[in-house]
């Protein structure tokens, strides 16, 4: 017996494809394209071969960037630790709990560019906060230029990334927690396990599926960072580029410099990366159901 | 057949609705000439050799008579012109609605599609070249180096060539001569700005004895007064150099040459340039400057100033209203003063352009709109709503510019005639400026902020903007 085909399901599928090929697929054809090719956006491309990419392996700001990047993960296990201190924090019946639990999430519903403007101004040299109440308790005598420090341009991205991003994690972390059966709570009290145990060897490990899920998407979005510095640093990257990360570097090279086919090929080498985290999610993934 | 019955029903009210629509259609807002109703007397002669007298009811459309602003000619009949300004809507809306009318007068026929384009403006407009479709006219910034940019690409028109002289000469000849590629304009200047240094009299007097109409005519004058501002008020001074076109300062404050045409070689490195960078390391270093706003966005600097954090503060005066809405216990302390010229002698004009894509369908009708964007009545009814000052002399013959003004922000009205006469473009054209740029600010970042000497800083700068233009 043959089955007879039907294209109504091709039909409905239809306007969904056409869309993912036109802004999806298309757009990495093209950039895959132009990643062999001198291109300044205005002008037609002209075939470079590998060019970009050995003018890639020479550029120092592209190591620095690559670098930068790498370190930029370290908001990773950081906002891992602190999401789940605050959820357990606020994983109790208290009244106005639910207060805090909003407050605490607000960061993550507040825009990145209007956040990153007021850490300007925290940062700020001669009136910002963070210098006015150094210099009231005594600890400084003189502000701090905070901003134009090219040591502080980085650590003060990560602290802007970590506090946007500690309230949205920390949902997630709550709904993991409130997902952990209570008898295992109680179980673990008849043992003699303190509360600190109690969430070391109950709460922990019963996160593990959030915390897989959580390490992923949180190392991704610290590879493909870019709000925070391109609002911080004001569009400069920082002084001596001290903030320049990939994705911020792709902006620079393909929309100040008219680098697009350079900004492509840089482009491509941040997909290679971020596939590799992908892939160690998947097996993540996987481990874990099996487990 | 009651479906269908009904259907054909809803067909033939769509049908008449858009007919009715058409023909009810309102008039645009500048209706072209009316029709006027003649009578004309007709002799007919019939066989029988007899005269009878009939009425004929005839359509005539007047002939515009000559427009004193129509100054192309030859414009392409019925051109469909695209024009995008930068940052003026909403503010100038009603002022950019009103030219374009006076102008679709003055050309009758030729129509313009009028858009504004904000922060996005520079992308939108490359985006609009790749895609084909830019605008006929654009209103690019002359300082940001934008003309230059898409003129060394060959796609703007050149307007040395193809602007009769006449029209050339309305304007100021250094803004008509700025940004020349292979010593050619592709762009006629439209709006200036006139720098000036306004002053915080409570911190540069009252706190540090300090006279504002003393202020330094040089800048080599900076660094004892930003030591002396320090000490008496704590604050820092607020200087900035012009992060994308670092070369540019260099040129006005130092009188640095730096750029051998004839050899075709940077030569930023000389102890003129280091000298230049050596009096900002040495500010720096002495703590007299915030360096936060030194190397950023103006906005960094007139936030500073306009908070009360800063003694001076050097910007166009239509800036002076932003201080007077934001903090306006400020405003009554406010003085102004020219800003300080540099080594070179020369002003460096603060210009916007209006500028032609190079394969537009409609050349001729494209320099009409640019030119009568520019021209002096144009700028001049512009000059009256908002503090800009424009680039054609005769503009500065109205009583408006010759009156003494009463007002903080029009102080500078008097002289902008005289000032802006003397700007002039004194850095020559050199490739690749945006990637040049950026290894002079990465030069003068190292000395700055990495104890790298500024001699070291620039020579290796030199290095490597010399071997990038030779690849």
């Amino acid at each position: 017996m043959t089955k007879k085909l039907s294209l109504t399901p091709y039909l409905f599928l239809t306007p969904a494809l056409l869309i993912i090929a036109v802004f999806v697929l298309y757009p990495i054809l093209a950039v895959f394209y132009y990643s062999f090719t001198e291109y300044d956006i205005v002008t037609a491309p002209r075939w470079v071969g590998l060019a970009n990419y050995q003018h890639l392996l020479q550029d120092p700001t592209f190591w620095l960037a690559l670098r930068h990047s790498l370190i930029y993960l370290i908001v990773t296990p950081t906002l891992i630790i602190l999401s789940i201190l605050l959820a357990i924090a606020v994983n109790r019946n208290l009244p106005g709990i639910q207060v805090f639990r909003a407050l605490y999430y607000l960061p993550a519903v507040s825009g990145s560019i209007a956040v990153g403007i007021t850490w300007r101004w925290l940062f700020d040299t001669q009136g910002g906060l963070l210098n006015g109440m150094l210099i009231w308790l005594g600890v400084l005598k003189e502000p701090v230029q905070w901003l134009s420090e090219p040591a502080f341009t980085l650590p003060i991205a990560m602290l802007l990334t970590i506090w946007m991003g500690v309230g949205y994690y920390m949902v997630i972390f709550l709904a993991g927690l409130q997902n952990i059966p209570e008898e295992l709570y109680d179980a673990a009290m008849i043992d003699g396990c303190n509360d600190w145990q109690k969430h070391w060897y109950v709460s922990l490990p019963g996160l593990r599926p959030q915390i897989t899920f959580v390490a992923v998407i949180s190392s991704l979005a610290a590879l493909k960072v870019f709000d925070e510095i391109y609002v911080l640093t004001l569009r400069s990257g920082g002084i001596l580029d001290s903030g320049v990360t990939m994705v911020f570097m792709l902006w620079k090279e393909a929309f100040r410099l008219s680098h697009a086919g350079y900004a492509s090929a840089i482009a491509l080498v941040l997909l290679a990366i971020t596939l590799v985290f992908s892939v160690m999610n998947i097996r993540l993934q996987e481990r874990d159901a099996g487990a | 057949m009651r479906t269908k019955l009904f259907a054909l029903l809803v067909v033939a009210s769509i049908l008449l609705a858009a007919c009715a629509s058409a023909a009810t259609q309102a008039p645009t807002s500048q209706p072209p000439a009316a029709p006027v109703k003649e009578t004309v007397v007709v002799k007919q002669t019939e066989i029988v050799q007899q005269t009878q007298i009939v009425e004929k009811v005839v359509e005539v459309t007047p002939t515009p008579g000559p427009n004193p602003e129509a100054v192309i000619d030859g414009v392409e009949p019925n051109a469909e012109l695209t024009m995008w300004t930068f940052w003026l809507s909403p503010t100038f809306d009603d002022y950019i609605k009103s030219t374009i009318a006076r102008f679709e007068q003055a050309y009758p026929g030729v129509t313009v599609k009028w858009e504004d384009h904000q922060a996005t403006f520079l992308d939108d407009y490359r985006n609009a070249f790749a895609a084909g479709n830019a605008p006929d006219v654009a209103n690019l910034s002359d300082t940001e180096g934008w003309v230059r940019e898409f003129a060394q690409k060959g796609l703007l028109f050149n307007l040395s060539d193809n602007l009769p002289q006449s029209v050339i000469d309305q304007y100021y000849p250094g803004l008509f001569n700025l940004q020349l590629v292979d010593g050619k304009s592709y762009q006629v200047p439209w709006y200036q700005a006139v720098a000036v240094e306004l002053i915080n009299k409570q911190l540069y007097e009252e706190k540090a004895g300090l006279k504002a109409d003393e202020f330094p005519t040089n800048f080599d004058a900076f660094p004892e007064l930003c030591q002396t501002i320090k000490a008496k008020t704590g604050t820092l001074c607020d200087l900035r150099i012009a992060y994308t076109d670092i070369l540019r300062d260099m040129a006005y404050q130092g009188g640095v040459d730096v750029y051998d045409p004839a050899t075709k070689k940077f030569t930023f490195d000389s102890p003129e340039g280091v000298a230049w960078l050596q009096m900002y390391v040495d500010m720096a270093k002495a703590g007299t400057i915030d360096r936060n706003a030194l190397l950023q966005e103006d906005r960094v600097g007139l936030d500073l100033f306009t908070s009360g954090r800063a003694a001076f503060y050097q910007t166009g005066p239509q800036l002076i209203r932003e201080v007077r809405s934001n903090n306006p216990g400020m405003y009554g302390y406010l003085a102004v003063q020219p800003a300080p010229v540099g080594k070179s002698g020369a002003l460096s004009p603060t210009s916007m352009a209006m500028s032609i894509k190079a394969d537009t369908k409609y050349p001729k009708a494209a320099m009409a709109l640019a030119v009568f964007m520019t021209n002096p009545q144009s700028q001049l009814e512009f000059s009256k709503i908002v503090g800009i000052y424009p680039s054609t002399p005769a503009s500065y013959e109205d009583s408006f510019f010759t009156q003494v003004p009463v007002a903080i922000e029009d102080q500078a009205r008097p002289i902008a005639k005289d000032i802006i006469s003397k700007q002039a473009d004194i850095v020559p054209e050199y490739p690749s400026p945006a990637d040049v740029n950026e290894i002079v600010k990465k030069a003068v970042e190292s000395a700055l902020y990495n104890n790298v000497p500024a001699q070291k800083a620039l020579s290796d700068a030199v290095t490597e903007a010399n071997t990038l233009i030779s690849q």
